[in-house]
């Protein structure tokens, strides 16, 4: 360990840290565009400027190491006018198209301008014209004019995904980013591209102009998308989830996530739920005394858990299914972030079976039940995008004669006439509490964002109502829920009519 | 009268024409003193080099001994690069180098890569040098022929291979780690220091860069002793110099002298000004290198501390001659496009700073400009000096500095004479 | 603390002078406008309407560009500023690149507007003005939600106003 005295902090760090890790570790503000802790350094942009007792320049703080008793600072008026001069450098070519940009709120420009801005600009001719809304691949579109060259989406490249896709072309301020002319970006992890882009150079095509960054609320959850269970956050505002981004984690995913997980909050939007219940006073009836379960391994530990202690605790004779998506392709590995096993919880699933001694059969269709005249809950799986044999299955079980309960999130058509089936919307990963074990035991803990479809609920809460003998009732509250915080702009003239 | 200052070391027989071939160099004495070389020990070459007081001849004047000592003290891979990518304006003593006597260079680098104990050599020869290209390559296959190169070099168990790669005309590659970049088959964009490329360079292995005057001034030092050639030069600037005198001068051209050499002998060497012209100003060490004055130029001496006492460098030599019938705002335009054109865009200051400081002086060139444009100039040009991972940021800021401040007047009685703004302002008063 | 009423005294109890003076200013003024119209301070609305000046912050007009195209670049800072929630808009990828972004769908609701003339200032571009028309009747609640074809292009406007502010003369300029 070293010692060493930013802005007056004593800080002790270890051997190799570079000065800029020390001034964020000492929760000094350090103005920096270039420099990415998961990135190599590249020192271009010139603003982590502080002062070293002992040198008479000024030096960069991503390219210097800390040394023994190090004295380091950037609050002198000399490191501040020269950061004030390096942001102005950055924006003399840089276009005054905030409004338009999608970056606007969450933009580094904008954020250090309030720190080191010039206010008045001194700069008064043309500026240097670039492209603008250049296609990088199916995915990311770049505008170089508002592009300040840090080379971050280069290195990430470069130095993550070695796909080497992008480069900088020409030189001087004609200086862009580009792709090679046979070669768009088009990689799994294209999209952290966007998100360590500081400005609003690069954007991603589907998120672009889909909500201004400001009527976001962001949720730091796990991704559900495979089981190595990145840490993520989650943007959504009342009108829904909007995008997914990384959250540094250093047991995972450290600072980056794949593309396909990015995709995964769409199944939580309510037009894509089945928000309401069907047939729930099924539920109440005094039921059989054979029950077929059939689950997957995207529920939380908590909801096997009382699942299986419920399981145990009733007096049925119970057969438990394991429907496995992608057998052939479930221990797959890309060396990154992405594995085959595209379910969130499978050694959550499986440890709490062993603890609870419940035997998972393989689940490969109906085929065998046609003989069952017991109960049936098929728990469907919330990610169905990565169950090729959903549709098939799920059509398959409506055609069922048995007492059939399904617990779902995606919606489910069913004839409401018959009386045997009856469906209970269930909460998302968003929505609730509880926690994954991804693919090497690690516990993450997921937080509960708010309601999207407001009857819906996790498994363990409908365990618990199952139990109680006031399903009706408790069924009958349920859909007179109002989802929190929602109500849609312009409601009451729209719905109010006639005056 | 004047030729007596001139002091040919190097350029002693440059005036043969066959001095460019192996028979012609060896008649000359030529690869005698790499036979001396081998006799000695590396440490010893190297400790003769340093007490030599030799600095770096490309532009920054480092000591080169003191370089050289900086390599791991290790048997491990290293390499020697030779610096011809001559790119600063001005410039052109590299390429007569190479085109009068390419065993020359070729022999002070088989001598430098026998002291640093590197086996692998390469010469980055400026793109546009297509001659010096062919002429080097020609002398490097011969060297092969004769047993120079290659294995076992003289029996002396040395093995030595030496490349010539072409540049592809980036002003950037003449900077040592922007070279090594070019090299490595990268964009030609300097490089992060530290690490320094004695500790990790080429293909990340120490590497020892030289210019090539600088590798060929090596051999007198082998041939006639560290104390001789300490004895030539002023006390910390040792040895001689070519200079590449240009602009108005009667003759133009390459001169060796020794260093301290005051500025106006040089002047004089070269013919002196045309006539009936006056000096007006004076860049002594390539564009890069801040303006001199008439006045200033009077007591200066070509050598590294006087001219850096006067704000300026010696650089690489190339000494620019202005007479009263330039304008000093025409020549910071062509300096400021030359750079603008030229940075790498690597770091915001330089990369953004260059264009502006052009667009500005342009401005005040084609009439557009105002007098508070200057001293926003001078600011600009202050924030971008020594911000940036190389010197070109420095380069363009310091003659944009000194020009400004030291023929103020100047631009501002051209402000005044050639804006329409102002003649507007007149006329209507009148 | 005593307070003392002052009584009416004769005079004053007897009303019909200030009848009488009263009954002659209403009947000079009738008199007055009956004959001498311009002077008249009062309107027949609604066949005749108030003119109010430029600078009223009435019903919102959204500007145009030269081209009659929307000046409005979607970028909702109208919509954050607004104090009673009433702007919706909904943004679109432009097929001219250096326009990028405008709105397919611009909806004010009249009736939730406050009229404060936010949104006229939070604008960056000059392309929502609120202009001196102040009558907004409709039949139903649903007109009262005006959408980009009235707020830009109703008849009144003429066929739309156009903005100080173009971003053709922008690029050109380089600014």
């Amino acid at each position: 360990m070293l010692k060493c005295n930013i802005n007056g902090v004593d800080l002790e760090v270890p051997e190799g840290t570079k000065l800029i890790e020390a001034f964020l570790k000492a929760e000094q503000k350090i103005a920096h565009y270039c420099w990415h802790p998961g990135l190599s350094v590249a020192g271009v942009c010139r603003l982590c400027m502080c002062e070293i007792e002992g040198n008479p320049r000024l030096q960069i703080a991503c390219n210097t190491e800390v040394q023994e008793g190090m004295v380091a600072s950037n609050q002198s008026e000399k490191v501040k006018e020269t950061v004030r001069w390096g942001m102005d450098f950055h924006l003399i070519n840089h276009p005054l198209d905030c409004p338009i940009c999608d970056q606007a709120g969450e933009c580094g420009l904008q954020e250090q301008y309030m720190e080191y801005g010039q206010y008045t600009p001194s700069m008064a001719h043309a500026k240097v014209k670039k492209r603008k809304v250049v296609s990088l691949g199916s995915k990311v579109v770049l505008d170089s004019e508002r592009c300040i060259l840090c080379s971050r989406c280069v290195r990430f490249t470069d130095e993550v995904t070695k796909t080497h896709e992008l480069g900088i072309f020409n030189r001087g301020d004609k200086s862009e980013i580009g792709t090679f002319h046979d070669k768009p970006l088009e990689n799994k992890y294209a999209v952290n591209t966007v998100d360590i882009c500081p400005v609003g150079a690069l954007t991603s095509k589907e998120f672009r102009f889909k909500q201004r960054v400001w009527y976001l609320k962001d949720e730091k959850t796990v991704c559900p998308g495979c089981s190595t269970g990145c840490s993520v956050k989650v943007y959504h505002n009342q009108e829904g989830l909007f995008r997914v981004k990384p959250e540094y984690d250093a047991e995972v995913n450290e600072h980056w996530m794949c593309d396909e997980g990015r995709g995964v909050f769409d199944w939580v939007n309510r037009q894509n739920r089945q928000s309401y219940s069907v047939n729930a006073e099924n539920m109440e009836k005094p039921s059989s005394s054979e029950l077929k379960l059939i689950l997957t391994a995207q529920q939380t530990v908590e909801e096997y858990e009382s699942l299986f202690e419920y399981l145990k605790s009733s007096n049925k004779k119970v057969e438990v299914y394991y429907w496995k998506n992608n057998p052939d392709k479930f221990d797959d590995f890309d060396n990154l972030l992405i594995r085959g096993d595209k379910n969130p919880n499978t050694k959550g699933l499986l440890e709490t079976a062993v603890k609870h001694d419940i035997t998972l059969n393989p689940f490969s269709g109906f085929d065998g039940f046609e003989s069952f005249e017991g109960d049936i809950w098929f728990i469907l799986p919330e990610n169905k995008a990565v169950y090729p044999l959903y549709e098939q299955y799920v059509e398959k079980a409506l055609k069922l004669e048995n007492n059939l309960t399904i617990f779902a999130v995606p919606k489910v058509k069913v004839d409401k006439t018959k009386k045997n089936i009856s469906i209970l919307p269930l909460k998302t990963y968003f929505e609730k509490d509880g926690h994954f074990l991804n693919f090497n035991g690690l516990k993450r803990q997921l937080k509960p964002g708010p309601l999207q479809v407001s009857s819906a609920l996790a498994l363990n809460e409908w365990v618990s109502f199952v139990k109680s003998d006031d399903f009706g009732d408790q069924v009958d509250l349920l859909s007179k829920r109002k989802s929190e915080g929602f109500r849609k702009k312009n409601e009451m003239t729209q719905t109010g009519g006639g005056l | 009268m004047s030729k007596a200052i001139e002091s040919k070391l190097l350029t002693e027989y440059y005036d043969d024409p066959h001095y460019m071939s192996f028979e012609g160099y060896t008649k000359r004495k030529g690869y005698e003193v790499l036979k001396k070389a081998f006799k000695m020990k590396p440490e010893e070459i190297v400790a003769e080099v340093k007490a030599s007081g030799l600095r770096g001849r490309g532009g920054a004047g480092f000591p080169t001994g003191v370089k050289w000592g900086f390599l791991p003290k290790n048997d491990k891979k290293r390499f020697l690069l030779c610096n011809a990518d001559e790119g600063e304006p001005g410039t052109f003593k590299d390429r007569m180098m190479m085109e009068k006597a390419p065993h020359q260079l070729i022999e002070g680098m088989i001598i430098s890569a026998y002291a640093v104990n590197a086996h692998k050599s390469y010469i980055y020869i400026r793109g546009e040098y297509t001659d010096c290209l062919r002429i080097v390559k020609e002398a490097i296959d011969e060297a092969y022929a004769k047993g120079l190169l290659g294995k076992n070099i003289l029996g002396s168990g040395f093995d030595h291979d030496m490349d010539v790669y072409s540049g592809a005309g980036a002003y950037i590659c003449g900077e040592e780690t922007g070279m090594i970049s070019s090299l490595e088959g990268l964009k030609g964009q300097p490089k992060l220091k530290p690490p320094f490329p004695a500790i990790q360079g080429y293909l990340k292995f120490p590497t020892i860069v030289n210019n090539v005057e600088t590798l060929a001034a090596v051999i007198p030092i082998i041939e006639k002793g560290a104390d001789f050639y300490k004895s030539l030069g002023t006390e910390k600037s040792t040895g001689t110099k070519l200079f590449s005198v240009s602009g108005d001068v009667v003759q133009p051209g390459n001169y060796e002298v020794e260093l301290g050499t005051p500025l106006m002998d040089l002047i004089e060497l070269c013919g002196g000004l045309k006539p009936g012209r006056s000096l007006k100003a004076v860049i002594p060490g390539g564009s890069s290198a801040p303006v001199l004055t008439a006045d200033e130029c009077v007591d200066a001496t070509m050598d590294y501390e006087n001219l850096s006492a006067k704000g300026s460098m010696l650089g690489s030599g190339a000494v620019i001659v202005i007479d009263d019938s330039h304008s000093m705002v025409d020549l910071l335009t062509v300096i400021m496009h030359f750079y603008h054109h030229e940075s790498c865009g690597q770091c915001t200051p330089c990369r953004e700073g260059t264009g502006w400081l052009e667009k500005l002086v342009k401005g005040i060139l084609k009439g557009s400009g105002r007098v508070e444009d200057l001293d926003l100039i001078l600011r600009v040009a202050n924030n971008m000096k020594g911000r940036t991972i190389c010197a070109l940021s420095d380069a363009a800021a310091l003659p944009a500095l000194s020009f400004v401040e030291k023929f103020r007047l100047e631009f501002e009685q051209h402000i005044r004479t050639q804006s329409p703004v102002r003649e507007r302002e007149t006329t209507s008063h009148a | 603390m005593s307070v003392e009423v002052k009584r009416k005294d004769q005079n004053q109890s007897w009303l019909l002078p200030s009848v009488l003076s009263g009954m002659s200013l209403t009947f000079g003024k009738m008199w007055g406008n009956l004959f001498n119209r311009k002077k008249m301070p009062t309107l027949n609305y609604p066949e005749e309407k108030y003119e109010y000046g430029p600078r009223f912050k009435g019903n919102h007009v959204l500007t145009v560009k030269k081209d009659g195209s929307l000046r409005c670049t979607a970028c909702m800072l109208c919509a954050t500023n607004c104090p009673a929630d009433c702007i919706t808009i909904i943004a679109s990828e432009h097929d001219n690149e250096e326009v990028e972004k405008f709105p397919i769908h611009y909806e004010i609701d009249i009736l939730r507007c406050v009229f404060c003339g936010f949104c006229e200032e939070a604008c960056p571009v000059d392309a929502i003005r609120m202009g001196p028309e102040w009558q907004s009747p409709a039949l139903n609640g649903g007109s009262f939600v005006y959408d980009i074809r009235h707020l830009a292009f109703r008849s009144e406007l003429r066929g739309g106003i156009e903005s100080r502010l173009d971003d053709a003369e922008r690029h050109k300029a380089g600014i």
